[in-house]
């Protein structure tokens, strides 16, 4: 038994270590980058719109699993610069994840825009609030607001997509559970990757629950 | 000096002439009712005045200032100093969801510290008392009725002190039993002096608190007068066939 904790689920447990903190770095930082794309895209700068169109359709129209593959064994094999794009694997994998998801948020969040009544701007502005002020205090937290269900989903999509890292060879939970299988020949190790998955998805259905509760402004 | 006048006012949304030639002066301590068919450039009128839409043509002069002259706007700080002295109710109250009837009303004179926390915490008190809603000011505009939120709204408003208040139809979105609480509210507003320009179709209202009656359609001012005049001997045959509509 202790055996078995000891070449099984800790191995297992150290694997998730890695899709948590891929999950955090990813999230963390591809949520305010989407909001930036939103922002983006709506700008009047047209160079700046069509850019950030054009990243967030190719983002969303390709496999993540591709532009895995390109940021991880694609970019170092580029002539010249190719030498200075190895990135350590992980790092390289967070890129990706930061890259396609901010292209999922940043479509949530224009939606979680295009819901908020003209009306706020309007009285915002004959209230004499600055463009900076109206989007900080009262466009985004309505905005937050609406995108809330959304963004849960999404985030619970991540934590799934993390097993994407097994194709790029970074061990994380799938990776240990794919070597105990090959190794004892039992599929005890997928139920118990499952399980994993589903506490891990769990807890941040609940999170989003609480902070939808906690936002709902009555 | 009149507090705000308006000179040949043009506005027009593509082929659309949606105000044409609109002149018109508010004195100071003015309640003015405007009435019109629907479409006639009320609403268009009244956004003009706060810079909510552009016109293009004529002059907007408040207080001294001119917010356009001959269809040149101000500088944009001083369009801010300007419209700054206005202040807007809407129809649909526009207040901000996810702030408290406290925080609706503190937070434009915070962010723009217009006076010290202490002041500006006191007047949120003696405004939300005149309106009638002390025991409101920790809800969610998602828990008040209409009528609520439209008196949060209007409180909202007072709060930046403006010279000038203008109404684009306060109480159409309102169940009939509603609208009596906000027209009181408005009453008390004029008994105070205070300066209303007043986009309605409250005929009472327009008869009994406003000392201005302004007639629209088609983009034009029809006929204007003190309400007595207006409306027991309405000069214009325009004014005449809406009047006989809108009044049993
Ligand atoms: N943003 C806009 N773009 C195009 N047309 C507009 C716009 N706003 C108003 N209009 C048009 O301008 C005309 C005047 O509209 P306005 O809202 O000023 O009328 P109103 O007198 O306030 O009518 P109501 O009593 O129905 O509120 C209407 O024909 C309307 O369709
Ligand atoms: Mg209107």
């Amino acid at each position: 038994m202790v055996d078995y904790w000891n070449t099984m689920i800790l191995p297992m447990l150290e694997g998730a270590k890695m899709t948590v903190l891929l999950f955090i770095i990813a999230i963390l930082i591809s949520i305010p980058l989407g909001f930036l794309l939103t922002l983006a895209a709506k700008s009047r700068v047209k160079p700046l719109s069509w850019f950030a169109h054009t990243y967030i359709y190719v983002m969303r129209g390709t496999p993540l699993l591709l532009q895995l593959l390109v940021i991880c064994f694609g970019l170092p094999m580029m002539p010249v610069i190719g030498e200075y794009l190895v990135l350590d694997r992980f790092t390289a994998a967070c890129l990706g994840f930061i890259l396609n998801y901010a292209a999922y948020f940043a479509e949530i969040f224009r939606g979680g825009l295009l819901a908020i009544d003209k009306g706020q701007y309007e009285a915002a502005q004959v209230l004499g609030l600055s463009k900076w002020q109206t989007t900080t205090r009262i466009i985004m937290p309505q905005m937050f607001r609406v995108a809330l269900p959304a963004l849960s989903n999404e985030s619970v999509t991540l934590i799934k997509d993390t097993a994407l890292l097994y194709a790029v060879a970074v061990p994380e939970l799938l990776h240990f559970a794919q070597t105990a299988v090959n190794r004892d020949f039992t599929i005890v190790p997928y139920f118990i990757a499952a399980a994993i998955y589903l506490v891990m998805t769990l807890l941040l259905t609940v999170l989003f629950k609480w902070l939808e509760r906690r936002f709902k402004f009555e | 000096m009149a507090l705000m006048e308006v000179s040949n006012l043009k506005k027009s949304f593509g082929e659309l002439e949606v105000l044409k030639q609109i002149t018109f002066d508010i004195e100071k301590n003015d309640v003015v009712a405007v009435i019109g068919p629907s479409g006639s450039g009320k609403s268009t009128m009244l956004r003009s005045l706060i810079h909510l839409e552009e016109v293009n043509g004529g002059s907007i002069r408040v207080d001294g200032d001119f917010l356009v002259q001959d269809n040149t706007y101000a500088k944009p700080q001083d369009i801010k100093k300007i419209t700054a002295k206005m202040g807007m109710v809407f129809q649909h109250f526009n207040l901000f969801p996810h702030l408290t009837v406290l925080r609706n009303l503190e937070i434009a004179p915070s962010l723009l510290k217009t006076e010290s926390p202490d002041a500006i915490s006191r007047r949120c008190q003696d405004i939300l008392q005149k309106v009638g809603l002390s025991d409101k000011a920790n809800s969610y505009p998602a828990n008040l009725s209409g009528g609520q939120k439209q008196r949060v709204a209007i409180a909202r408003a007072l709060m930046m002190n403006p010279q000038i208040l203008l109404f684009d139809e306060p109480t159409s979105a309102l169940d009939p039993e509603l609208t009596g609480e906000v027209l009181k509210v408005m009453k008390d507003l004029a008994e105070e002096h205070m300066t209303m320009i007043v986009v309605t179709h409250e005929m009472g209202f327009a008869r009994e608190v406003a000392n201005k009656v302004v007639f629209m359609d088609g983009g034009e001012i029809i006929e204007a007068n003190n309400p007595e005049a207006f409306f027991t001997n309405p000069q214009n045959e325009r004014t005449k066939a809406f009047l006989q509509k809108n009044i049993k």
